[in-house]
């Protein structure tokens, strides 16, 4: 007999806590990839708001500083010998010892405000939003949001021999509205956090 | 090279080293002000490290401005 009345299968029940599925990660200093971090917290998070994805940009982008940073320490063994032989009088050797110190304090600083822009530089996927904290050069920092909910689009790509060896790439986050699009630069596994984003948003309530 | 031009060079040198250690010791405190603001943004468990760091580069930047200052 032909079925003339099938009841509605019951809704699936939307998941009040997206993301809680995936395994944590622990934090450390150079971490630029985890997922369900330990101890993160971030400017204007609500308290039942949960960090899912905790991005900072691949640690190779660090490269080139640090290998500027090892010349700068290695420099003044062949600088000040170079400076005693081409100065025409005798620099006093307090001169020597002020210069030597200022220059790796100089060092210093400059691997400080280097990694001070990698580590403050942020994207952070959440059971409620993304958000990509930006700090420039240390006198400018911009926080931007976009609420998965208005998330239209989302896509990644990699190119180059360093972002293919090291699997890195930009993911882009399309929004609807005003809300502004973001971009995530540089971030580690790519395919892994558009995938990510994808089944949080999936399992947000009223979601298909 | 005359001891008066040797000596008017070496015064210039440590006019310059002064004041460019002056405006460092100015940056050093720039990096602190900037590494407590940001904190408040993320909060992180190496955050407390980076801080120290920052305090004590600007402690020695102070500390060589004064060392110059009785030195040279």
């Amino acid at each position: 007999m032909p079925t003339l009345f099938e009841a509605p299968q019951k809704a699936k029940s939307p998941n009040r806590d997206p993301g809680r599925s995936h395994g944590r990660s622990k934090m450390r200093p150079l971490t630029s990839f985890a997922v369900n971090p330990d101890g993160v917290r971030f400017e204007t998070q609500e308290e039942e708001e949960r960090v899912i994805l905790f991005l900072r940009q691949h640690n190779i982008v660090n490269v080139p500083w640090v290998v500027v940073a090892i010349i700068l320490v290695f420099a003044p063994s062949f600088l000040i010998p170079l400076l005693i032989q081409n100065v025409p009088f005798s620099i006093p050797p307090s001169y020597f010892l002020v210069g030597t110190l200022a220059w790796y304090l100089a060092t210093v600083g400059f691997i400080l405000t280097n990694f001070l822009r990698w580590f403050f530089n942020i994207y952070i996927v959440t059971n409620e939003r993304i958000v990509d904290i930006d700090f420039y050069y240390l006198l400018f920092k911009r926080f931007s949001q976009a609420e998965l909910e208005k998330i239209q689009d989302i896509s990644y790509s990699t190119g180059g021999v360093f972002a293919t060896v090291f699997n890195y790439g930009e993911v882009m986050v399309e929004t609807a509205g005003e809300a502004p699009n973001l971009e995530f630069v540089a971030v580690p596994r790519p395919d892994i956090v558009v995938e990510t984003i994808r089944s949080i948003t999936e399992e947000l309530p009223g979601s298909i | 090279m005359t001891p008066s031009v040797i000596n008017a060079i070496l015064l210039t040198i440590k006019t310059l080293v002064l004041v460019g250690l002056g405006l460092y010791g100015i940056f050093a405190a720039i990096i602190v002000r900037q590494e407590q603001l940001m904190a408040t943004v993320l909060e992180e468990s190496f955050e407390p490290v980076l801080r120290t760091l920052v305090i004590v580069h600007f402690a020695a930047s102070v500390g060589l401005f004064l060392l110059a200052l009785f030195l040279l």
